[in-house]
């Protein structure tokens, strides 16, 4: 049986606690409803990220294995002069999107190529550049993700236990101290009707004494 | 904790889960022309859009892409019964229907279930409000 709280048995008390836990049970729906959508947020993002850390692992064995093939028909000046050569800028922006009261991580990469002769370069090269290319974007998805899972998990931790603490302490308490008062009121007024019985039943005896007299 | 800490905390509560809603609302047709898509929110930071994100809710409503305002608010009704959002923007409610492949209608009920494919399609393009 769950503890009771401490207050004092009057009818005061008793509106006061039915109005405290019609907010706590609010709350806790408020809390329950961000928590289903934190943990699923969360669920998906582990996913991808975890499905998408393998894809990259299994694309940068195939780019290196492209490089390697590349280094035997371009020397490493040419590799060097390629992979510099190939963007006139490149850059990361990073901004956040709200989910559910918390802030994650949003990156997006920005590239402007740059016209290179491809004739200089050999076939190879430019396949293993293609592939980078390809992963460059990857990789910087899995660091957004990897972020806001950390970011998301500490959120959905706090949350889970204000949901635990209201649903297993705090709601059961409340509910436990207003049955509590209830039957104590009950009992009261039994008291006080058996009570009244009894001293309608004293006067009325006395009352038949004294006419007897 | 006493009665007042209750509504304090739930106030408290409500104001961080809804702190990152919009100010201002702008045209899919605006976002595309700007160069780092995002709206101002309430706490004073931004809500960055995915570009490929935006270019793929345009394809999916094709011309009547410039009267999306976003971000989509889904309203999560605290009072109800069971979790579920509700989306009141009829032309944000056509950009979920067909995502979702369910009827077009306004409003349009989304289920915790239905925001997996929503949030894997279009998810910098929504957000969540929590009404009391």
């Amino acid at each position: 049986m769950p503890q009771l709280l401490r207050v004092r048995p009057t009818k005061i008390e008793l509106i006061r606690l039915r109005r405290r836990l019609k907010t706590a049970k609010r709350l806790h729906k408020v809390l329950k409803d961000r928590l289903i959508i934190l943990s699923q947020e969360l669920i998906d993002t582990v996913k991808e990220a975890a499905d998408l850390r393998e894809s990259i692992n299994e694309r940068l064995v195939q780019c290196l294995t492209r490089y390697i093939d590349a280094t035997a028909s371009s020397t490493a000046a040419e590799i060097e002069e390629y992979a510099t050569s190939r963007y006139e800028e490149a850059s990361v922006v990073l901004g956040t999107r709200a989910v559910a009261g918390i802030r994650v991580p949003v990156a997006e990469l920005e590239r402007v190529e740059r016209r290179i002769a491809a004739e200089r370069f050999s076939a190879a090269l430019i396949r293993v550049g293609a592939c980078f290319d390809e992963i460059m974007e990857d990789v910087l998805r899995l660091g957004e993700l990897e972020a806001s899972i950390a970011l998301m998990g500490r959120e959905v931790s706090r949350v889970k236990r204000r949901v635990n603490a209201l649903e297993n302490i705090l709601i059961p308490r409340m509910e436990a101290t207003i049955r509590y008062l209830r039957m104590k009121f009950e009992e009261r007024e039994r008291e006080d009707k058996m009570r009244l019985k009894k001293v309608k039943e004293l006067l009325q005896k006395r009352a038949g004494s004294s006419e007897g007299r | 904790m006493r009665g007042d800490e209750f509504e304090k905390y739930l106030s408290h509560e409500l104001r961080v889960v809804n702190r990152s809603l919009p100010r201002v609302r702008k045209s899919l047709k605006t976002l595309l022309e700007e160069r780092y898509p995002h709206v101002p929110t309430r706490d004073g930071g931004a809500h960055m859009f995915r570009k490929r994100e935006l270019i793929a809710a345009a394809e999916v409503l094709g011309d009547e892409a410039e009267e999306l305002l976003l971000p989509i608010v889904l309203e999560f009704q605290v009072s109800a019964e069971r979790t579920y959002a509700v989306v009141r923007d009829p032309v944000a409610a056509k950009l979920i229907a067909r995502i979702l492949g369910l009827p077009e209608e306004t409003p349009i009920f989304v289920y915790p279930v239905q925001l997996r494919e929503l949030r894997r399609r279009v998810g910098s393009l929504i957000t969540y409000a929590f009404l009391p």
